[in-house]
């Protein structure tokens, strides 16, 4: 299985370490990202995603350990990975006075082949701007364009460094139907979030990056199912009671205000025992709130503190 | 190849919409010729007017007003009193006053000049003293011992002063592209994350530097080209010598300058310092290196140190060339002089680079 695994996998990371000065970034981490996948990294601001990604682009140096990128060796041959990879930075300027097919052509010509210039455009839907400066463009635009610059030169593995950051609902969601079309076309997508729902909407696999460490790395379903005590089902109680605890697959209930909230492996078992004890007459309740466990739970779990804090 | 080519397109494109840089490279550098030729311009057409009052002085005064009005750089004029005269040169529309005795007075010719235009008065005084001796001597009836025979040799031009000022301004321009358009733009594109950009692309870094380096190449030709172009045709500067070696030497300044302007890049973290640092190592070179005026003006304790500047033999090869048409070799001492400073500078500049 793991033989199998290393030989599918386009990126493989061994106890990558990376510290600048006294304060260590990336803290002897492993992980292999398999041909095809997305792979996220979730974790707050100063976790080490973006060094860990910069690391993988040949960008930095690490300081231990070891990261083959595309079956070559990023301490060996920073540039021969650099020509196999498209690179998305965080936050990194553009030559303002260019316009959005002038800038695809100079990044074009960085790379010994690429893809045609309007051809990037139309995929990720810049050709209204295609010949405006790139100082005109909105955020979701300039963003878009960064994600064009990583895509010209036809890499079959993408980074993506908080690709959504900064951009409203409608402009992330439109990346992200991008960004699952790079995997439709078979490409490796490597991508650093602090979103939870990106990572779970988009990814097929998921890290869990706090303090330089990763915390887990599984897919966001068993993230959550590992990571999690369950579904939350939350109901009003309007008149009479029972004992909530020993319901089929409930697993604890808290009662406070009227309100009874149960953690369950099951939900649908236990909204069904519910629905009976309603028509029986036992108990009449108000609303019933079915609620998922999410990664952001996961995160909690994990590290003790919020995403975002 | 393609990338190389497509900086110094792409690159030439974003300085042509920079409104900020077309000023500072090609409208600044006209304006401030404009401007010079209108404050010290004025004598290249030499003449001076003369206000003469006569206070009844007789045959002598009657000679010396016909000698005087034979002077072709005097346009003399006749005042009939002296107060009204030394108004006149108060107020600087005359450059001397000659006052003529009346006759039999003991009282000497006396000559008064404007003391706020010194150069033009001490020219003015010298070729009247000249005249007045040449008059005493013709009085006394002594033929003059030593007589002086000018012949103009032909080729020699005169050399007005919009010729002299345009290579100093074209220098000028090269230094400035350097000092202050590098080193504004490198900084920029490295705060900006612009830089780490393109170091994120296979594109060998040497291959993007030095097509940022031939952008600044180009863009200085086509500021050189406005400039002589609005030099000789609205100023009308005279560009005696080669264009092409004018060229030659302006781009090999441009590109001495360039080193430097990369050093100092890497001084700075924001293009404002950066900025700012490149016009304190180029203004008091500007003022220095004789690039407006001649750097005799400057007192002689200053001239070992206007020797050291790498401006200097910039504007010394241009000058020569463009005003007395001399070839280059003289001036290639200098030249590698300035060499040495772009070649130490951008080694330096390679050195200290940062990314980001």
């Amino acid at each position: 299985m793991s033989a199998l695994r290393a030989a599918e996998s386009i990126v493989s990371v061994t106890d990558l370490y990376k510290r600048y000065g006294p304060v260590v970034a990336v803290d002897r981490i492993s992980f292999t990202v398999a041909r095809g996948e997305i792979f996220g990294i979730l974790g707050p601001n100063g976790a080490g995603k973006t060094t860990t990604l910069e690391t993988l682009e040949g960008l930095r140096r690490p300081d231990g350990g070891q990261a083959v990128v595309g079956g070559i060796d990023v301490r060996r041959d920073p540039r021969g990975v650099r020509a196999r990879i498209g690179v998305q930075l965080q936050e990194a300027g553009f030559f303002e006075r260019l316009t959005v097919a002038e800038t695809l052509e100079l990044f074009g010509s960085f790379h010994r082949t690429h893809l045609p210039v309007d051809g990037v455009i139309a995929r990720l839907q810049l050709q209204e701007k295609r010949g405006a400066a790139v100082e005109t463009l909105s955020g979701g635009q300039r963003q878009r364009l960064s994600v064009a610059t990583a895509l010209i030169n036809d890499p079959p593995l993408i980074f993506l460094d908080e690709p959504t950051t900064g951009l409203d609902p409608q402009a992330r969601r439109n990346l992200w139907e991008v960004i699952a079309g790079f995997r439709a076309e078979g490409r490796t997508v490597i991508l650093t979030t602090h979103y939870m729902e990106e990572a779970q909407r988009l990814c097929d696999r998921v890290a869990i990056m706090d303090h330089g460490r990763i915390a887990a790395m599984d897919s966001p379903r068993e993230l959550i199912r590992r990571h999690t005590p369950g579904t939350t089902v939350a109901l009003t109680v309007m008149e009479g009671g029972a004992a909530y605890a020993g319901l089929p697959g409930v697993q604890r209930a808290e009662a406070s205000n009227g309100e009874v909230v149960m953690t369950t492996t099951d939900p649908v078992v236990t909204v069904n025992a519910l629905m009976e004890l309603a028509r029986d007459g036992q108990v009449q309740f108000q609303q019933l709130r079915v609620e998922e466990a999410t990664l952001e739970d996961v995160f909690l779990e994990l590290t003790g503190h919020l995403l975002r804090e | 190849m393609r990338a190389f080519l497509l900086t110094i397109v792409m690159g030439f494109r974003m300085y042509l919409r920079d409104r900020s840089s077309l000023f500072w490279g090609m409208a600044f550098p006209v304006i401030l010729m404009g401007l010079i030729g209108l404050a010290f311009g004025r004598t290249e057409s030499l003449t001076f007017r003369v206000a003469f009052v006569d206070q009844g002085s007789g045959p002598l005064g009657l000679g010396l007003r016909a000698g005087l009005a034979q002077v072709p750089v005097f346009i003399v004029s006749d005042v009939p009193d002296e107060a009204a005269a030394l108004d006149l040169l108060r107020k600087g529309q005359r450059t001397l006053v000659v006052v003529v005795p009346p006759f039999g007075s003991p009282a000497p010719l006396r000559v008064f000049f404007d003391q706020a235009r010194v150069q033009d008065s001490r020219t003015a005084l010298v070729i009247l003293e000249r005249f007045v001796a040449e008059a005493n001597l013709q009085i006394a009836g002594v033929k003059p011992a030593v007589e002086i025979q000018a012949t103009g040799i032909a080729g020699a031009r005169e050399v007005r002063f919009f010729d002299f000022l345009l290579p100093g301004i074209l220098a000028m321009t090269v230094m400035q592209t350097g000092l202050q358009g590098v080193t504004w733009v490198v900084t920029g594109y490295r705060q900006r994350l612009i830089l780490k950009r393109v170091l994120a692309t296979p594109v060998h870094p040497f291959v993007f530097l030095s097509g940022l380096v031939a952008r600044y190449a180009v863009t200085n030709i086509a500021q050189l080209a406005v400039v002589v172009l609005i030099g000789v045709g609205v100023f009308g500067a005279r560009i005696v010598g080669s264009l092409g070696v004018l060229t030659v030497v302006g781009l090999f300044g441009a590109l001495a300058f360039v080193g430097m302007g990369f050093a100092v890049s890497t001084w700075s973290k924001t293009p404002e310092s950066a900025n700012l640092l490149g016009s304190v190592i180029s203004f008091p070179m500007l003022f220095l290196a004789g690039t407006l005026w001649p750097r005799d003006f400057m007192p002689a304790f200053m001239q070992p140190v206007i020797a050291l500047l790498p401006l200097t033999p910039l504007v010394e090869a241009m000058r020569g060339v463009a005003t007395r048409g001399d070839a280059v070799t003289p001036y290639l001492g200098g030249l590698a002089y300035l060499g040495l400073w772009g070649l130490l500078t951008f080694a330096l500049a390679v050195w200290r680079f940062k990314w980001e």
